[in-house]
Protein backbone atom coordinates (compact mmCIF):
# COMPACT_ATOMS: atom_id res chain seq x y z
CA UNK A 1 0.00 0.00 0.00
CA UNK A 2 0.61 3.89 -0.37
CA UNK A 3 2.94 4.72 2.96
CA UNK A 4 3.40 8.02 1.48
CA UNK A 5 1.44 11.20 1.67
CA UNK A 6 0.28 11.88 -1.62
CA UNK A 7 -1.27 15.09 -1.28
CA UNK A 8 2.03 16.54 0.80
CA UNK A 9 4.41 15.04 -2.33
CA UNK A 10 1.80 17.09 -4.56
CA UNK A 11 2.20 19.88 -2.75
CA UNK A 12 5.82 19.41 -2.16
CA UNK A 13 6.45 19.23 -6.23
CA UNK A 14 4.06 22.01 -6.87
CA UNK A 15 5.96 23.61 -4.42
CA UNK A 16 9.21 23.25 -6.24
CA UNK A 17 8.22 23.80 -9.50
CA UNK A 18 6.31 26.82 -9.05
CA UNK A 19 9.29 28.35 -6.91
CA UNK A 20 10.09 30.42 -10.43
CA UNK A 21 8.64 32.58 -12.98
CA UNK A 22 8.45 31.27 -16.44
CA UNK A 23 9.78 33.94 -18.88
CA UNK A 24 8.34 35.18 -21.70
CA UNK A 25 10.76 35.82 -23.62
CA UNK A 26 11.62 32.19 -24.41
CA UNK A 27 7.96 31.39 -25.86
CA UNK A 28 8.88 34.55 -28.55
CA UNK A 29 11.76 32.92 -29.67
CA UNK A 30 9.90 29.62 -30.08
CA UNK A 31 7.42 31.81 -31.97
CA UNK A 32 10.66 33.55 -34.26
CA UNK A 33 11.81 30.11 -34.83
CA UNK A 34 8.71 28.44 -36.00
CA UNK A 35 8.39 31.33 -38.20
CA UNK A 36 11.19 30.11 -40.21
CA UNK A 37 10.54 26.61 -39.60
CA UNK A 38 7.99 26.16 -42.36
CA UNK A 39 11.42 26.88 -45.26
CA UNK A 40 13.46 24.61 -43.69
CA UNK A 41 10.38 22.04 -43.77
CA UNK A 42 9.78 22.36 -47.37
CA UNK A 43 13.93 21.80 -47.59
CA UNK A 44 13.78 18.47 -44.87
CA UNK A 45 10.32 17.93 -47.02
CA UNK A 46 11.93 17.80 -50.29
CA UNK A 47 15.41 16.41 -49.07
CA UNK A 48 13.54 13.42 -47.70
CA UNK A 49 11.49 13.15 -50.86
CA UNK A 50 14.72 12.78 -52.89
CA UNK A 51 16.06 10.12 -50.56
CA UNK A 52 13.01 8.77 -50.64
CA UNK A 53 13.09 8.77 -54.63
CA UNK A 54 16.48 7.16 -54.04
CA UNK A 55 15.31 4.86 -52.00
CA UNK A 56 12.60 3.38 -54.24
CA UNK A 57 14.57 3.71 -57.13
CA UNK A 58 17.50 1.31 -55.25
CA UNK A 59 14.67 -0.99 -54.94
CA UNK A 60 13.43 -0.88 -57.71
CA UNK A 61 17.46 -1.32 -59.24
CA UNK A 62 17.58 -4.62 -56.76
CA UNK A 63 14.47 -5.85 -58.00
CA UNK A 64 15.97 -5.68 -61.45
CA UNK A 65 19.31 -7.05 -60.72
CA UNK A 66 17.47 -9.83 -59.46
CA UNK A 67 15.05 -10.37 -62.25
CA UNK A 68 18.18 -9.68 -64.46
CA UNK A 69 20.51 -12.62 -62.24
CA UNK A 70 17.23 -14.95 -62.50
CA UNK A 71 16.67 -14.58 -66.26
CA UNK A 72 20.71 -15.62 -66.82
CA UNK A 73 20.65 -17.86 -64.76
CA UNK A 74 17.92 -20.16 -65.28
CA UNK A 75 18.70 -20.80 -69.06
CA UNK A 76 22.27 -21.25 -67.97
CA UNK A 77 21.57 -23.98 -65.21
CA UNK A 78 19.34 -25.49 -67.67
CA UNK A 79 21.55 -25.38 -71.22
CA UNK A 80 24.63 -26.56 -67.93
CA UNK A 81 23.16 -29.61 -67.04
CA UNK A 82 23.79 -31.49 -70.31
CA UNK A 83 26.80 -29.66 -71.15
CA UNK A 84 28.54 -30.46 -67.72
CA UNK A 85 27.40 -34.22 -67.53
CA UNK A 86 29.14 -34.59 -71.30
CA UNK A 87 32.46 -32.74 -70.06
CA UNK A 88 32.99 -35.75 -67.41
CA UNK A 89 34.68 -38.65 -68.35
CA UNK A 90 31.30 -40.90 -68.11
CA UNK A 91 28.18 -39.62 -69.73
CA UNK A 92 25.38 -41.83 -69.30
CA UNK A 93 22.82 -41.01 -72.02
CA UNK A 94 19.85 -42.48 -70.61
CA UNK A 95 17.63 -41.79 -73.74
CA UNK A 96 13.37 -42.80 -74.92
CA UNK A 97 13.78 -45.50 -77.50
CA UNK A 98 12.55 -42.38 -79.75
CA UNK A 99 15.69 -40.19 -79.03
CA UNK A 100 17.88 -42.99 -79.22
CA UNK A 101 17.08 -45.44 -82.21
CA UNK A 102 18.77 -44.11 -85.38
CA UNK A 103 16.93 -43.14 -88.51
CA UNK A 104 18.92 -45.17 -91.15
CA UNK A 105 17.43 -42.86 -93.97
CA UNK A 106 19.27 -40.00 -91.87
CA UNK A 107 22.79 -41.37 -92.51
CA UNK A 108 22.42 -43.15 -95.75
CA UNK A 109 24.54 -41.61 -97.68
CA UNK A 110 26.83 -40.85 -95.57
CA UNK A 111 29.00 -43.83 -95.93
CA UNK A 112 27.66 -45.35 -92.75
CA UNK A 113 25.49 -47.99 -91.98
CA UNK A 114 23.84 -46.58 -88.83
CA UNK A 115 24.33 -44.16 -85.78
CA UNK A 116 22.68 -42.58 -83.18
CA UNK A 117 20.96 -38.98 -83.97
CA UNK A 118 22.55 -36.57 -81.63
CA UNK A 119 21.97 -32.84 -82.31
CA UNK A 120 24.34 -30.29 -83.26
CA UNK A 121 25.23 -28.88 -79.73
CA UNK A 122 25.52 -32.48 -78.96
CA UNK A 123 28.22 -33.00 -81.69
CA UNK A 124 30.02 -29.66 -80.56
CA UNK A 125 30.08 -30.71 -76.76
CA UNK A 126 31.82 -34.35 -77.65
CA UNK A 127 34.15 -32.17 -78.99
CA UNK A 128 33.87 -33.22 -82.74
CA UNK A 129 36.08 -31.51 -85.18
CA UNK A 130 34.53 -28.89 -87.88
CA UNK A 131 35.47 -31.65 -90.93
CA UNK A 132 33.30 -33.95 -90.30
CA UNK A 133 30.70 -32.26 -87.69
CA UNK A 134 28.41 -32.46 -90.48
CA UNK A 135 28.34 -36.26 -90.64
CA UNK A 136 29.38 -36.58 -86.97
CA UNK A 137 26.07 -34.91 -86.07
CA UNK A 138 24.59 -37.25 -88.02
CA UNK A 139 24.87 -39.80 -84.98
CA UNK A 140 27.45 -40.78 -82.22
CA UNK A 141 27.94 -44.67 -83.28
CA UNK A 142 28.88 -43.06 -87.02
CA UNK A 143 32.48 -41.56 -85.34
CA UNK A 144 32.39 -45.08 -83.88
CA UNK A 145 32.12 -46.33 -87.61
CA UNK A 146 35.18 -44.49 -88.53
CA UNK A 147 37.49 -46.61 -86.66
CA UNK A 148 36.97 -48.91 -89.15
CA UNK A 149 35.67 -47.44 -91.94
CA UNK A 150 37.91 -44.33 -91.55
CA UNK A 151 37.86 -42.51 -94.93
CA UNK A 152 40.80 -40.15 -95.91
CA UNK A 153 38.69 -37.29 -95.18
CA UNK A 154 39.79 -36.32 -92.36
CA UNK A 155 37.61 -39.03 -90.46
CA UNK A 156 40.90 -40.75 -88.43
CA UNK A 157 41.24 -37.63 -86.05
CA UNK A 158 37.46 -38.09 -85.37
CA UNK A 159 38.14 -42.04 -84.68
CA UNK A 160 41.05 -41.09 -82.27
CA UNK A 161 39.56 -38.50 -80.69
CA UNK A 162 36.37 -40.39 -80.01
CA UNK A 163 36.06 -42.99 -77.21
CA UNK A 164 32.24 -44.24 -76.27
CA UNK A 165 31.20 -47.54 -74.82
CA UNK A 166 27.52 -48.18 -75.31
CA UNK A 167 25.37 -50.71 -73.13
CA UNK A 168 21.76 -51.31 -73.30
CA UNK A 169 18.85 -54.01 -72.17
CA UNK A 170 15.60 -54.64 -73.85
CA UNK A 171 13.05 -56.50 -72.50
CA UNK A 172 11.25 -58.47 -74.93
CA UNK A 173 7.62 -59.88 -74.93
CA UNK A 174 7.28 -62.72 -77.04
CA UNK A 175 4.83 -65.60 -77.45
CA UNK A 176 5.04 -68.84 -76.05
CA UNK A 177 5.44 -70.84 -79.12
CA UNK A 178 8.08 -68.03 -80.41
CA UNK A 179 10.10 -68.20 -77.45
CA UNK A 180 13.21 -70.72 -78.80
CA UNK A 181 12.69 -69.21 -82.07
CA UNK A 182 12.85 -65.77 -80.93
CA UNK A 183 16.50 -66.41 -79.28
CA UNK A 184 17.52 -68.42 -82.09
CA UNK A 185 17.10 -65.04 -84.19
CA UNK A 186 18.61 -62.97 -81.65
CA UNK A 187 21.77 -65.29 -81.90
CA UNK A 188 21.52 -64.37 -85.66
CA UNK A 189 21.15 -60.97 -85.35
CA UNK A 190 24.60 -60.87 -83.34
CA UNK A 191 26.21 -62.95 -85.54
CA UNK A 192 25.18 -61.52 -88.86
CA UNK A 193 26.32 -57.89 -87.15
CA UNK A 194 29.83 -58.83 -86.40
CA UNK A 195 29.35 -59.56 -82.94
CA UNK A 196 29.08 -62.79 -80.59
CA UNK A 197 26.71 -64.13 -77.96
CA UNK A 198 28.31 -63.53 -74.51
CA UNK A 199 26.08 -65.51 -72.56
CA UNK A 200 22.28 -67.15 -72.34
CA UNK A 201 19.93 -68.02 -69.92
CA UNK A 202 16.79 -69.05 -70.52
CA UNK A 203 13.86 -71.61 -68.58
CA UNK A 204 11.09 -73.05 -70.53
CA UNK A 205 7.76 -73.50 -69.19
CA UNK A 206 5.27 -76.19 -69.25
CA UNK A 207 1.74 -76.27 -68.89
CA UNK A 208 2.18 -79.25 -66.81
CA UNK A 209 4.30 -77.55 -64.19
CA UNK A 210 2.06 -74.25 -64.41
CA UNK A 211 5.28 -71.94 -65.35
CA UNK A 212 6.11 -70.12 -68.11
CA UNK A 213 9.13 -69.27 -70.30
CA UNK A 214 11.98 -66.45 -69.23
CA UNK A 215 15.74 -66.16 -70.51
CA UNK A 216 18.14 -63.47 -71.05
CA UNK A 217 20.87 -63.36 -73.62
CA UNK A 218 24.14 -60.87 -73.88
CA UNK A 219 25.04 -59.83 -77.27
CA UNK A 220 28.43 -58.05 -78.19
CA UNK A 221 28.29 -56.45 -81.48
CA UNK A 222 30.72 -53.56 -83.17
CA UNK A 223 29.90 -50.84 -81.90
CA UNK A 224 28.93 -48.85 -85.19
CA UNK A 225 26.36 -51.73 -85.27
CA UNK A 226 24.91 -51.42 -81.66
CA UNK A 227 22.08 -49.10 -82.87
CA UNK A 228 21.18 -51.68 -86.20
CA UNK A 229 20.86 -54.32 -83.22
CA UNK A 230 19.06 -52.36 -81.15
CA UNK A 231 16.19 -51.90 -83.89
CA UNK A 232 16.49 -55.14 -85.03
CA UNK A 233 15.88 -56.31 -81.61
CA UNK A 234 13.05 -54.24 -80.88
CA UNK A 235 11.11 -55.59 -83.98
CA UNK A 236 11.73 -58.97 -82.85
CA UNK A 237 8.85 -59.14 -80.12
CA UNK A 238 7.15 -56.46 -78.08
CA UNK A 239 9.52 -54.34 -76.43
CA UNK A 240 8.25 -53.45 -73.13
CA UNK A 241 11.30 -51.58 -72.34
CA UNK A 242 14.56 -49.89 -74.25
CA UNK A 243 17.01 -48.40 -72.37
CA UNK A 244 20.52 -47.78 -73.72
CA UNK A 245 23.56 -45.59 -72.18
CA UNK A 246 26.69 -44.09 -73.61
CA UNK A 247 29.77 -43.11 -71.81
CA UNK A 248 32.06 -41.04 -73.24
CA UNK A 249 35.54 -42.44 -71.86
CA UNK A 250 37.79 -40.39 -74.43
CA UNK A 251 39.39 -38.26 -71.44
CA UNK A 252 40.23 -41.54 -69.91
CA UNK A 253 41.28 -42.81 -73.05
CA UNK A 254 43.74 -40.49 -73.97
CA UNK A 255 44.67 -40.01 -70.22
CA UNK A 256 45.75 -43.49 -70.19
CA UNK A 257 47.63 -42.95 -74.17
CA UNK A 258 49.56 -40.07 -72.72
CA UNK A 259 50.88 -41.49 -69.18
CA UNK A 260 52.22 -44.94 -71.49
CA UNK A 261 53.91 -41.93 -73.85
CA UNK A 262 55.29 -40.50 -70.55
CA UNK A 263 56.35 -44.20 -69.30
CA UNK A 264 57.80 -45.16 -71.82
CA UNK A 265 60.05 -41.80 -72.71
CA UNK A 266 61.51 -42.42 -68.85
CA UNK A 267 61.83 -46.20 -69.70
CA UNK A 268 64.45 -45.11 -72.80
CA UNK A 269 66.60 -42.55 -70.53
CA UNK A 270 66.67 -45.00 -68.08
CA UNK A 271 68.08 -47.52 -70.75
CA UNK A 272 70.46 -44.97 -71.19
CA UNK A 273 71.59 -44.02 -67.83
CA UNK A 274 72.44 -47.92 -67.55
CA UNK A 275 74.63 -48.06 -70.77
CA UNK A 276 76.65 -45.66 -69.19
CA UNK A 277 76.59 -46.92 -65.59
CA UNK A 278 79.93 -48.56 -64.62
CA UNK A 279 79.06 -49.53 -61.32
CA UNK A 280 77.03 -52.85 -60.03
CA UNK A 281 75.07 -51.13 -57.08
CA UNK A 282 74.11 -47.90 -60.12
CA UNK A 283 72.70 -50.73 -62.19
CA UNK A 284 70.78 -52.28 -59.66
CA UNK A 285 69.56 -49.31 -58.66
CA UNK A 286 68.71 -48.40 -62.70
CA UNK A 287 67.10 -51.88 -62.78
CA UNK A 288 65.14 -51.24 -60.19
CA UNK A 289 63.33 -48.44 -61.92
CA UNK A 290 63.35 -50.03 -64.62
CA UNK A 291 61.11 -52.57 -63.44
CA UNK A 292 58.73 -49.92 -61.79
CA UNK A 293 58.23 -48.15 -65.06
CA UNK A 294 57.83 -51.31 -67.14
CA UNK A 295 55.31 -52.53 -64.30
CA UNK A 296 53.21 -49.43 -64.50
CA UNK A 297 53.34 -49.44 -68.64
CA UNK A 298 51.73 -53.04 -68.51
CA UNK A 299 49.10 -51.91 -66.14
CA UNK A 300 48.26 -49.01 -68.20
CA UNK A 301 48.18 -51.05 -71.45
CA UNK A 302 46.17 -53.41 -69.96
CA UNK A 303 43.44 -50.70 -69.08
CA UNK A 304 43.80 -49.22 -72.11
CA UNK A 305 43.20 -52.68 -74.25
CA UNK A 306 40.31 -53.36 -71.80
CA UNK A 307 38.98 -49.82 -72.55
CA UNK A 308 39.76 -50.58 -76.07
CA UNK A 309 37.45 -53.31 -76.24
CA UNK A 310 34.64 -51.88 -74.26
CA UNK A 311 34.57 -49.28 -77.03
CA UNK A 312 35.23 -51.84 -79.80
CA UNK A 313 32.56 -54.09 -79.18
CA UNK A 314 29.01 -52.58 -77.72
CA UNK A 315 26.80 -54.79 -74.89
CA UNK A 316 23.52 -55.32 -75.37
CA UNK A 317 21.35 -57.48 -72.74
CA UNK A 318 17.70 -58.77 -74.16
CA UNK A 319 15.49 -60.10 -71.20
CA UNK A 320 13.07 -62.29 -72.89
CA UNK A 321 9.47 -62.83 -71.18
CA UNK A 322 7.19 -64.77 -72.22
CA UNK A 323 3.51 -62.59 -73.00
CA UNK A 324 1.55 -62.07 -70.30
CA UNK A 325 3.74 -62.83 -67.55
CA UNK A 326 5.98 -60.10 -66.41
CA UNK A 327 9.92 -60.51 -65.86
CA UNK A 328 11.03 -62.89 -63.46
CA UNK A 329 10.74 -61.07 -59.70
CA UNK A 330 11.96 -63.30 -56.85
CA UNK A 331 8.56 -63.53 -54.98
CA UNK A 332 9.41 -65.21 -51.34
CA UNK A 333 6.81 -65.57 -49.18
CA UNK A 334 6.95 -64.29 -45.82
CA UNK A 335 6.23 -65.65 -41.84
CA UNK A 336 4.25 -63.11 -40.80
CA UNK A 337 6.92 -61.72 -38.70
CA UNK A 338 9.39 -61.04 -41.13
CA UNK A 339 6.60 -59.79 -42.80
CA UNK A 340 5.95 -57.38 -40.20
CA UNK A 341 9.44 -56.71 -39.78
CA UNK A 342 10.37 -55.91 -43.74
CA UNK A 343 6.57 -53.68 -43.58
CA UNK A 344 8.37 -52.14 -40.89
CA UNK A 345 11.39 -51.36 -42.06
CA UNK A 346 9.56 -50.21 -45.22
CA UNK A 347 7.90 -47.85 -43.06
CA UNK A 348 11.11 -45.96 -42.03
CA UNK A 349 12.23 -45.78 -45.18
CA UNK A 350 9.00 -44.16 -46.55
CA UNK A 351 8.79 -41.81 -43.38
CA UNK A 352 12.57 -40.99 -43.51
CA UNK A 353 12.12 -40.12 -47.36
CA UNK A 354 9.00 -38.06 -46.61
CA UNK A 355 11.07 -36.35 -44.03
CA UNK A 356 13.86 -35.59 -46.71
CA UNK A 357 11.53 -34.43 -49.41
CA UNK A 358 9.48 -31.84 -46.98
CA UNK A 359 12.43 -31.10 -45.64
CA UNK A 360 13.55 -28.51 -48.44
CA UNK A 361 9.89 -26.82 -48.83
CA UNK A 362 10.33 -26.81 -45.24
CA UNK A 363 13.26 -25.24 -44.99
CA UNK A 364 12.42 -23.00 -48.07
CA UNK A 365 9.18 -21.64 -45.98
CA UNK A 366 10.94 -21.14 -42.52
CA UNK A 367 13.82 -18.44 -44.50
CA UNK A 368 10.62 -17.07 -45.95
CA UNK A 369 8.89 -16.50 -42.50
CA UNK A 370 11.53 -15.39 -41.36
CA UNK A 371 12.86 -12.69 -43.99
CA UNK A 372 8.96 -11.69 -43.50
CA UNK A 373 9.27 -11.62 -39.86
CA UNK A 374 12.38 -9.34 -40.24
CA UNK A 375 11.07 -7.01 -42.36
CA UNK A 376 7.96 -6.63 -40.78
CA UNK A 377 10.04 -5.94 -37.23
CA UNK A 378 12.04 -3.54 -39.55
CA UNK A 379 9.40 -1.67 -40.16
CA UNK A 380 8.13 -1.70 -36.78
CA UNK A 381 11.11 -0.45 -35.48
CA UNK A 382 11.15 2.24 -38.37
CA UNK A 383 7.85 3.20 -37.51
CA UNK A 384 8.10 3.24 -33.98
CA UNK A 385 11.15 5.64 -34.20
CA UNK A 386 9.44 7.96 -36.28
CA UNK A 387 6.36 7.77 -33.97
CA UNK A 388 9.03 8.53 -30.85
CA UNK A 389 10.56 10.97 -32.89
CA UNK A 390 7.93 12.83 -33.96
CA UNK A 391 6.11 12.33 -30.13
CA UNK B 1 -1.57 33.00 -44.52
CA UNK B 2 -1.53 29.39 -43.53
CA UNK B 3 1.69 29.85 -41.66
CA UNK B 4 0.35 32.74 -39.53
CA UNK B 5 -2.60 31.13 -38.77
CA UNK B 6 -0.34 27.98 -37.94
CA UNK B 7 2.36 30.20 -35.66
CA UNK B 8 -1.21 31.56 -33.75
CA UNK B 9 -2.26 28.52 -33.07
CA UNK B 10 1.53 27.67 -31.86
CA UNK B 11 1.06 30.87 -29.56
CA UNK B 12 -1.95 29.13 -28.18
CA UNK B 13 -0.48 26.46 -27.76
CA UNK B 14 2.44 27.80 -25.81
CA UNK B 15 -0.06 30.50 -23.37
CA UNK B 16 -1.87 27.17 -22.92
CA UNK B 17 1.24 24.97 -21.78
CA UNK B 18 4.63 26.76 -21.76
CA UNK B 19 4.04 27.49 -18.60
CA UNK B 20 3.63 24.17 -17.12
CA UNK B 21 5.43 22.16 -19.82
CA UNK B 22 8.52 24.14 -18.32
CA UNK B 23 7.94 22.86 -14.98
CA UNK B 24 7.30 19.44 -16.01
CA UNK B 25 10.71 19.55 -17.14
CA UNK B 26 12.13 21.17 -14.38
CA UNK B 27 11.47 18.66 -12.13
CA UNK B 28 12.28 15.53 -14.70
CA UNK B 29 15.36 16.99 -15.21
CA UNK B 30 16.75 19.08 -12.48
CA UNK B 31 17.44 22.28 -13.56
CA UNK B 32 15.67 25.32 -15.27
CA UNK B 33 18.19 25.98 -18.46
CA UNK B 34 17.87 22.08 -19.49
CA UNK B 35 13.85 22.34 -18.84
CA UNK B 36 13.59 25.50 -20.99
CA UNK B 37 15.91 24.21 -24.06
CA UNK B 38 13.93 21.00 -23.95
CA UNK B 39 10.47 22.52 -23.73
CA UNK B 40 11.78 24.88 -26.64
CA UNK B 41 12.80 21.87 -28.78
CA UNK B 42 9.93 20.40 -27.81
CA UNK B 43 7.40 22.95 -28.93
CA UNK B 44 9.07 23.28 -32.23
CA UNK B 45 9.14 19.75 -32.69
CA UNK B 46 4.81 19.07 -31.59
CA UNK B 47 4.27 21.96 -33.89
CA UNK B 48 6.39 20.56 -36.73
CA UNK B 49 4.82 17.76 -36.60
CA UNK B 50 1.45 18.72 -35.54
CA UNK B 51 -0.43 16.44 -38.54
CA UNK B 52 0.88 13.54 -36.62
CA UNK B 53 -1.89 14.44 -33.52
CA UNK B 54 -4.79 12.53 -34.55
CA UNK B 55 -8.12 14.53 -35.06
CA UNK B 56 -10.32 14.74 -31.63
CA UNK B 57 -7.39 13.29 -29.55
CA UNK B 58 -6.41 15.03 -26.33
CA UNK B 59 -3.95 17.56 -26.28
CA UNK B 60 -2.40 17.62 -23.23
CA UNK B 61 -1.30 13.71 -22.80
CA UNK B 62 0.37 14.13 -26.81
CA UNK B 63 2.16 17.34 -25.73
CA UNK B 64 3.41 15.47 -22.76
CA UNK B 65 4.93 13.02 -24.72
CA UNK B 66 6.87 15.49 -26.95
CA UNK B 67 8.27 17.16 -23.51
CA UNK B 68 9.19 14.02 -22.15
CA UNK B 69 10.58 12.37 -25.33
CA UNK B 70 12.53 15.51 -25.15
CA UNK B 71 13.44 15.13 -21.75
CA UNK B 72 14.35 11.55 -21.56
CA UNK B 73 16.51 12.08 -25.06
CA UNK B 74 18.79 14.72 -23.10
CA UNK B 75 18.88 12.87 -20.10
CA UNK B 76 20.17 10.00 -22.12
CA UNK B 77 22.44 12.04 -24.67
CA UNK B 78 23.29 15.43 -22.89
CA UNK B 79 23.12 15.34 -19.79
CA UNK B 80 25.51 12.31 -18.72
CA UNK B 81 27.83 13.60 -20.61
CA UNK B 82 27.88 17.30 -19.29
CA UNK B 83 30.46 18.17 -17.05
CA UNK B 84 28.85 19.55 -13.73
CA UNK B 85 30.20 22.75 -12.68
CA UNK B 86 28.15 23.56 -10.16
CA UNK B 87 25.28 22.00 -8.29
CA UNK B 88 23.29 25.26 -8.41
CA UNK B 89 21.69 24.11 -11.40
CA UNK B 90 20.14 21.47 -9.97
CA UNK B 91 16.71 21.74 -7.93
CA UNK B 92 17.06 24.99 -6.45
CA UNK B 93 16.06 25.25 -2.79
CA UNK B 94 12.75 26.59 -2.12
CA UNK B 95 13.17 30.10 -0.30
CA UNK B 96 12.47 29.84 3.00
CA UNK B 97 10.03 32.01 4.64
CA UNK B 98 9.63 32.04 7.98
CA UNK B 99 5.84 31.02 8.33
CA UNK B 100 6.17 28.30 6.02
CA UNK B 101 9.61 26.70 7.28
CA UNK B 102 8.31 23.04 8.30
CA UNK B 103 6.89 22.93 4.57
CA UNK B 104 9.89 24.42 3.00
CA UNK B 105 12.01 21.65 4.62
CA UNK B 106 9.81 19.11 3.16
CA UNK B 107 9.91 20.45 0.13
CA UNK B 108 13.85 20.37 -0.05
CA UNK B 109 13.51 16.65 1.17
CA UNK B 110 11.45 15.56 -1.27
CA UNK B 111 12.81 17.12 -4.03
CA UNK B 112 16.05 15.49 -2.83
CA UNK B 113 14.25 12.05 -3.33
CA UNK B 114 12.93 12.97 -6.35
CA UNK B 115 16.68 13.52 -7.62
CA UNK B 116 17.84 10.19 -6.42
CA UNK B 117 14.84 8.64 -8.74
CA UNK B 118 15.66 6.39 -11.81
CA UNK B 119 14.51 8.75 -14.50
CA UNK B 120 11.73 6.36 -15.43
CA UNK B 121 10.34 6.39 -12.20
CA UNK B 122 11.16 10.19 -11.87
CA UNK B 123 8.86 10.92 -14.86
CA UNK B 124 5.52 8.93 -13.70
CA UNK B 125 5.88 10.57 -10.26
CA UNK B 126 5.76 13.85 -11.60
CA UNK B 127 3.21 12.97 -14.46
CA UNK B 128 0.46 11.82 -12.16
CA UNK B 129 1.56 13.94 -8.83
CA UNK B 130 2.25 17.28 -10.76
CA UNK B 131 0.88 17.26 -14.35
CA UNK B 132 -2.03 15.75 -12.69
CA UNK B 133 -2.25 13.03 -15.63
CA UNK B 134 -4.49 9.92 -15.05
CA UNK B 135 -2.54 6.31 -15.52
CA UNK B 136 -3.87 5.91 -18.35
CA UNK B 137 -2.76 9.13 -19.79
CA UNK B 138 0.57 8.45 -18.44
CA UNK B 139 0.94 5.36 -20.24
CA UNK B 140 0.09 7.14 -23.47
CA UNK B 141 2.69 9.55 -22.63
CA UNK B 142 5.40 6.93 -21.96
CA UNK B 143 4.37 4.61 -24.36
CA UNK B 144 3.58 1.89 -21.97
CA UNK B 145 0.70 0.01 -20.90
CA UNK B 146 -1.28 1.10 -17.81
CA UNK B 147 -0.31 -1.91 -16.07
CA UNK B 148 3.45 -0.98 -16.09
CA UNK B 149 2.54 2.78 -14.92
CA UNK B 150 0.96 1.83 -11.74
CA UNK B 151 4.02 -0.85 -11.29
CA UNK B 152 6.36 1.94 -11.92
CA UNK B 153 4.24 4.14 -9.67
CA UNK B 154 4.48 1.41 -6.74
CA UNK B 155 7.85 1.09 -7.01
CA UNK B 156 8.54 4.97 -7.46
CA UNK B 157 6.50 5.62 -4.49
CA UNK B 158 8.14 2.91 -2.42
CA UNK B 159 11.57 3.85 -3.22
CA UNK B 160 10.16 7.82 -1.70
CA UNK B 161 8.93 6.45 1.17
CA UNK B 162 12.40 4.62 1.84
CA UNK B 163 14.78 7.16 1.02
CA UNK B 164 16.93 8.15 4.01
CA UNK B 165 16.05 12.08 3.47
CA UNK B 166 12.10 10.77 3.87
CA UNK B 167 13.20 8.94 7.24
CA UNK B 168 11.73 8.99 10.75
CA UNK B 169 15.89 9.82 11.79
CA UNK B 170 15.17 12.64 9.45
CA UNK B 171 12.01 13.78 10.95
CA UNK B 172 9.79 15.36 8.06
CA UNK B 173 6.33 16.26 8.01
CA UNK B 174 5.09 13.92 5.91
CA UNK B 175 6.27 11.08 8.15
CA UNK B 176 4.51 13.23 10.70
CA UNK B 177 1.15 13.18 9.33
CA UNK B 178 1.48 9.53 7.98
CA UNK B 179 1.58 8.74 11.62
CA UNK B 180 -0.98 10.95 12.46
CA UNK B 181 -2.89 9.35 10.06
CA UNK B 182 -2.69 6.04 11.36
Amino acid sequence: MNPFDEEELRRALRESANGFTVSTDAMERILDEARELPTLEKRRRLHSFVERTSRVKSSVMAAAACVVVLAVAVPLVNAESPAMSAAGAHRPLVQTNAEKIAIPSAVSGTGFESGIVLPQSEAQILGLTSPVQGTAATGLAVTVTNAKNSTSDGSEATQSSLRVEEVGTIQLSVGGTKFQSTLTQLTDFATTDGGFVQSTQSHMGTKASHSYSTGSIVLQVPEHNFTMLVDQVRHAGMATSVVTSANDVTGQYVDLQARISALQVSRAQYLKIMTRTGTISGILQVQSQLNQIQSQIEQLQAQLGLLNSETTYATLTVILTQSGHQAVTPNHSRSGLDKAWHDSLHGFAVGVEWLIRIAGPLLFMLLLVAALLLIGRLLWRVTERRRNRIG
Amino acid sequence: VSDQVDVDELRTWLEDGYANSVRTAYLILGNRPDAEDAVQESFLRAWKFRDSLVTGASFKPWLYRVVVNTCNSKLRKEIPHRSRRHNDDDWEDVAVIEDRISQVAVTNDVMTALKDLPAHLRIVIVLRYYADLSERDIAAVIGRQPGTVKSRLNEARRRLALHPALQPEAPSPINVRKENHS
